[in-house]
């Protein structure tokens, strides 16, 4: 008997019924048939005692299944990888709809002035401190320069608690604060804080807004290197195209003291309604500390000198956003808090 | 302080200067101008006469005249009341630009006009210096006008430019018109001429005493005319209170004012017959009711400073004069005061009554002490100019005060050490000589500087390098960042923990607001769970709704939900952390709220914000704070109407109030008007958070046998805590890895007050995988307690 045919037709003919298959189970049927125990193939195995050519044999019967077995096993693939297809298409979803709120919180303004502010102080070596906001007359007054007849301790312009306790005004106490502690010691911090002023809100006021208080006391510190100071933290804050410029001006705790301008961002100095045509916009006060306020907290002014800055932090809001009314602060409506983005800025 | 270059180029020669070019110096050198106007506006004018004027024949108020021009005559409908035949008047010509119109040729009702007839607002003239008369009809001339003139605006002392000054405290000075010019003078190197003041007196007076009993008034000068006759001011006078904003009222009025606005020295006139004696004393002594020249009675308190005569009232010295001294049309013989008040006691005495006057003001800001001879004899030479008169006396003087003149010491490196500059001995000498300081050379380096009278601001060497750097120009520093050492910056460490804090709940989606400190009284009395604290009252609020500092972050938190809700916003979380301060501490608080649904989408399944999410925010704040559980308690809040009384709780650290949270109270919400929005909120005291001691993180093996879990299902009573029976069961092995909930149901098939539980208890080992038999007596344990301890119906 020629075995060689009966394999080329066991094989040609199991292959036929695979190829005809459509579905999983008929294909299991074909393996079944052919390739189980009892298979049709499977038995042929017992021919083997009758031939004498054992090896070829061998061969013959293992390329017959191994044939077989790839062309089922490539067809099952084909099926199972299909059936898979159409449970997946079952879950289809519409990729188009809205995403779960993953989203981030917003941060008022606000606040992300005060951060920014900070990170470029700190950047510079400076430390932040911070001092109560309810305080003594001592410390928002006296230890200032402003004596308790000075028309700036007007009681209309102030809400006090007691004669001797208010909210305190400025955060100039912190300074005077931070002194007292470190008497003929080197100082360089900047304090954020709320303050509040006896005024009616309105879109340019409030009774309540915020500063930055910056203090620098050293040997030999002079008015350039505050101007250098206020220069680099203008660059940063709004822009390394921004140029400062100063005007004489007057606090009773510095001396000299100067108002500073800087270039008006919108129209580069060009004039515009932002402006008032003028290209330069108001953006805050600074000073070299008077001797008098170094010595009543204890410094010998002819060896220690310093300066001194106040920024207010809504004013740097509302420029750097085009923010129109201050009391947008303080409403918390969320369209608002929304309109800012977190966008990272140089 | 109105400035008018008119008066000041009187002084000063400043015809090369644009008073643009004056505005831009000053305000540099610290003396702010803030407005630049033209005193009118107005092109095309020329004086004219009304030669006819008749009624419109369609009009009930509209005139048509002929109008003498002097070349010719116009045709000009006019609706003014006061317009007639024979009236000179000022005549905008066709073409002619006003403040805000063109004038155009035109028809009026069939008639055509050919120009207007003026009121001086129509030229731009603040309407606050003119009389009512002079705002409903057009301008009378007098006879002095010349028709045909077409320098109108000369004509009417209104070619004149106002420079407003915004003046800083330091510079009361410029409260004088001579101060300004000596300023300018100074800035611009220009010759200042300022009058000499002559001593006029025609007799000696002998009887009349003056005097101070009050240490606040050192000086008190005086001088007496006689025989004078009050009447209206010249032009001259008139036109120059006009442009400093200050209505002309009579001549010795008018003089006073004057003389106060050049010298900054405040003057008071008194009607010396009016007079009982021959007597003006200062005191501070009285309590009493006194009538004023604002024809209104004030209370006069101990302290104010008064003048009197005979021991009787005649002024409220500084602030306002007497009804009974007054300068009236019938005056002959007139004392005129130069005093100098205390600018503190003024300032108390005018604002309690209520009392601002351009002489207070001058007074609160502090004048030149040394100038009461100079002005008084100003005043007289000025006065012989505006009346007759017979006698004027020396000047009777009371004078404790101290007239030495400053002396500063000072050196050339001071000055450039403090401004970081370079300037020569010479070349600061020369800047302070030009601002009237007199030099003293001592060594070519250091100085003694005289301060000039007037500038009662300047007091030490720090106060020169501010001269010398103001007028060689501010913007010439030399910018270098400070040389000192290197330091290293850094947040406190508070504000650290504070940044992690707000930086977790922005991540989880939570808005981060900003609120007032302020707060009424309802709202300082409400939410107060954390802080027992005393708190600050404002004793003077402007309103109530800011009267009290707040004790919770929590009123001002529920204000902004509410404000939200009602501008259509839904679904949100906010949160605010904010410093309050009471009468004991400072401590730093966090406020959260929750609102509406968590994810408000609608194609998702979505649902209500609700306790567990607040608890899950301080679990987690807890944690990553690395606070071990069993530090935390977690209690029911007393009975209380802000809260829902079984969905809210008070966690505490350590025994210490630390959070208090929950859903709010029916009553509470209907207040709020949230209607039936989702709204749950938080409050926690981050200050203790922030103390609390905790150990240090340190890296414990991961155990690598594998962990096994059971299941338990039961039944129990709503009143046992879940926190308790974790703690229990944890207590039994210390295999027990976790204790956690995965079901919860109450309602059906289970009785009331009662609810099913499914835990599921994980068990794990260190060194070993866990056998059955290791677990089995546990488990068995677990299940006694369960039912021993919990009364528990486990289910199997």
């Amino acid at each position: 008997m020629d075995y060689i045919k009966e394999f080329e037709e066991l094989l040609s003919n199991s292959t036929k019924e695979a190829n005809e298959a459509s579905t999983l189970e008929e294909l299991a049927n074909v393996r079944i048939k052919y390739l189980s125990k009892k298979g049709l193939i499977s038995v042929m195995i017992n021919k083997i005692r009758e031939v004498e050519d054992k090896k070829a044999f061998g061969e013959a019967f293992k390329n017959c299944k191994d044939s077989l077995e790839a062309i089922l096993n490539s067809k099952q693939e084909v099926f199972q990888k299909a059936k898979i297809n159409e449970e997946l298409l079952k879950e289809k979803i519409d990729i188009t709809l809205n995403g779960r709120d993953f989203h981030e919180g917003n941060i008022n303004p606000f606040f992300k002035i005060i951060r920014e502010i900070e990170d470029i102080f700190i950047g510079m070596g400076y430390t932040i401190e911070d001092g109560p906001e309810v305080e003594k007359d001592h410390y928002n007054f006296e230890l200032l320069n402003i004596p308790s007849d000075h028309p700036a301790r007007d009681m209309q312009d102030s809400f006090y608690i007691d004669e001797t306790t208010l909210l305190r005004t400025h955060t100039s106490p912190v300074q005077a604060r931070v002194m007292e502690k470190n008497q003929n010691k080197p100082v360089k911090i900047i304090c954020p804080g709320k303050v509040f002023r006896r005024d009616d809100d309105d879109m340019t006021h409030s009774h309540q807004f915020a500063q930055v208080e910056g203090l620098v006391i050293d040997k030999n510190i002079n008015m350039g290197n505050l101007k250098a100071t206020l220069e680099l933290f203008v660059k940063k804050m709004f822009g390394e195209k921004r140029e400062i410029r100063l005007r004489s001006s007057y606090f009773p705790f510095t001396e000299p003291s100067v108002e500073v301008d800087i270039s008006c961002m919108n129209c580069n100095g060009k004039g515009c309604s932002m402006c008032k045509g003028t290209g330069w916009i108001e953006i805050l006060g600074a000073g070299m500390v008077n001797p008098k306020v170094l010595e009543m907290s204890g410094y010998d002014s002819n060896v220690y000198s310093g300066f001194a800055f106040g920024i207010g932090i809504e004013r740097v809001a509302m420029l750097r956003y085009g923010i129109d009314d201050i009391r947008r602060f303080y409403q918390n409506d969320i369209r608002f808090l929304n309109s800012f983005v977190k966008k990272v800025e140089d | 302080m109105l400035v008018s270059l008119r008066e000041i180029s009187k002084y000063v020669d400043i015809s090369s200067l644009t008073p643009e070019e004056i505005a831009n110096k000053l305000t540099f050198s610290g003396i702010e101008v803030e407005d630049i106007k033209k005193s009118a506006e107005a092109t095309n004018l020329i004086i004219g006469q009304v030669i006819s004027c008749v009624n419109h024949p369609d009009s009930d108020h509209l005139h048509i005249c002929k109008v003498d021009i002097g070349s010719q005559v116009l045709n000009i409908v006019c609706g003014a009341p006061n317009v007639r035949e024979g009236l000179k008047v000022i005549v905008a010509q066709v073409g002619a630009k006003l403040k805000d119109k063109e004038i155009l040729k035109t028809t009026l009702k069939g008639v055509e006009s050919e120009g207007m007839l003026c009121a001086l607002n129509e030229l731009g003239v603040d309407e606050k210096y003119l009389k009512p008369e002079q705002i409903s009809g057009i301008e009378e001339l007098g006879d002095d006008a010349v028709v045909g003139n077409t320098k109108v605006l000369e004509y009417l002392g209104l070619e004149d430019t106002i420079l407003d000054l915004s003046l800083l405290a330091n510079r009361s000075d410029c409260y004088a018109l001579f101060n300004v010019a000596r300023e300018i003078g100074a800035l611009f190197s220009l010759p200042v001429n300022i009058p000499e003041a002559k001593e006029d007196s025609t007799y000696v007076e002998k009887d009349f005493k003056v005097g101070s009993e009050s240490t606040n008034c050192k000086e008190f000068a005086l001088k007496i005319v006689r025989g004078i006759e009050i009447k209206e001011s010249p032009k001259w006078l008139k036109d120059c209170l006009n442009s400093e904003g200050i209505k002309s009222i009579n001549n010795i009025v008018d003089l006073g004012n004057y003389i106060m606005l050049l010298t900054g020295q405040p003057l008071h006139m008194y009607d010396l017959d009016a007079l009982n004696v021959k007597e003006l004393t200062v005191k501070d002594n009285f309590d009493c009711e006194f009538n004023t020249l604002d024809e209104k009675t004030y209370h006069i308190k101990n302290g104010d400073l008064v003048v009197t005569s005979n021991n009787e009232i005649v002024c409220v010295g500084g602030v306002l004069g007497g009804l009974n001294s007054e300068v009236t049309s019938n005056t002959k013989n007139i004392a005129i005061e130069a005093a100098n008040f205390n600018h503190a006691q003024i300032r108390k005495t005018a604002t309690r009554l209520g009392l601002s006057s351009d002489s207070s003001q001058r007074f609160i800001k502090g004048i030149n002490k040394d100038q009461a001879d100079f002005v008084l004899n100003l005043t007289t030479n000025i006065l012989k100019d505006l009346t007759s008169y017979k006698e004027i006396s020396n000047i009777l003087k009371y004078d404790e005060l101290n007239h030495d003149q400053k002396v500063i010491e000072c050196s050339k490196d001071y000055i450039n050490n403090r401004l970081g500059t370079s300037f020569s001995y010479e070349e600061i000498k020369k800047t302070l000589t030009k601002l009237y300081f007199e030099i003293v050379d001592v060594d070519g380096n250091n100085f003694k500087a005289v301060v000039p009278n007037f500038r009662i601001d300047i007091d030490g060497k720090a106060d020169l390098s501010e001269e010398v750097i103001r007028y060689l120009g501010i913007n010439n520093i030399v910018t270098i960042l400070p040389s000192t050492d290197m330091t290293v910056g850094k947040l406190k460490i508070e504000e650290v923990k504070t940044r992690k804090v707000e930086d977790f709940l922005i991540s989880s989606g939570l808005h981060q607001i900003l609120s007032y400190s302020l707060i009424s009284k309802d709202e300082v009395n409400s939410f107060n769970y954390l802080n027992k604290e005393e708190g600050y009252k404002i004793s003077n609020p402007i309103t109530e709704e800011h009267e009290y500092v707040r004790l919770s972050l929590l009123p001002s938190m529920l204000k902004t939900v509410a404000y939200n809700l009602n501008h259509q916003q839904a679904d949100f979380g906010l949160f605010e952390v904010s410093n309050i301060d009471t009468k004991k501490s400072i401590r730093k608080h966090l406020s959260v709220a929750l609102v509406g649904k968590k994810y408000g989408i609608d194609h998702i399944e979505e649902r209500e914000y609700d306790y567990y999410d607040l608890k899950g925010i301080v679990d987690n704040l807890l944690a990553s704070f690395n606070i071990a559980e069993s530090r935390v308690k977690v209690e029911r809040l007393k009975e209380n109407e802000e809260f829902h009384p079984y969905r809210s709780a008070l966690i505490s650290l350590d025994g210490r109030p630390f959070a208090v949270l929950g859903e709010l109270h029916p009553l509470k919400r209907k207040e709020l008007g949230l209607g039936k929005v989702a709204c749950v909120v938080m409050e926690c005291d981050l200050s203790l958070l922030f103390v609390t001691k905790t150990k240090n993180n340190k890296f414990e093996a991961i155990s690598v046998y594998p962990s096994s879990s059971r299941d338990y299902a039961f039944i129990v009573s709503k009143d046992i805590k879940f926190s308790d029976l974790k703690r229990e069961i944890k207590k039994q092995s210390n295999i027990i890895k976790n204790v956690n909930v995965f079901d919860i149901y109450e309602g059906e098939h289970i009785k009331e007050g009662h609810v099913s539980l499914a835990i599921r208890i994980t068990f794990e080992a260190k060194d070993r995988t866990l056998k059955d038999n290791e677990i089995v007596p546990i488990d068995l344990k677990i299940r006694e307690i369960l039912v021993s301890k919990f009364k528990a119906e486990i289910r199997q």
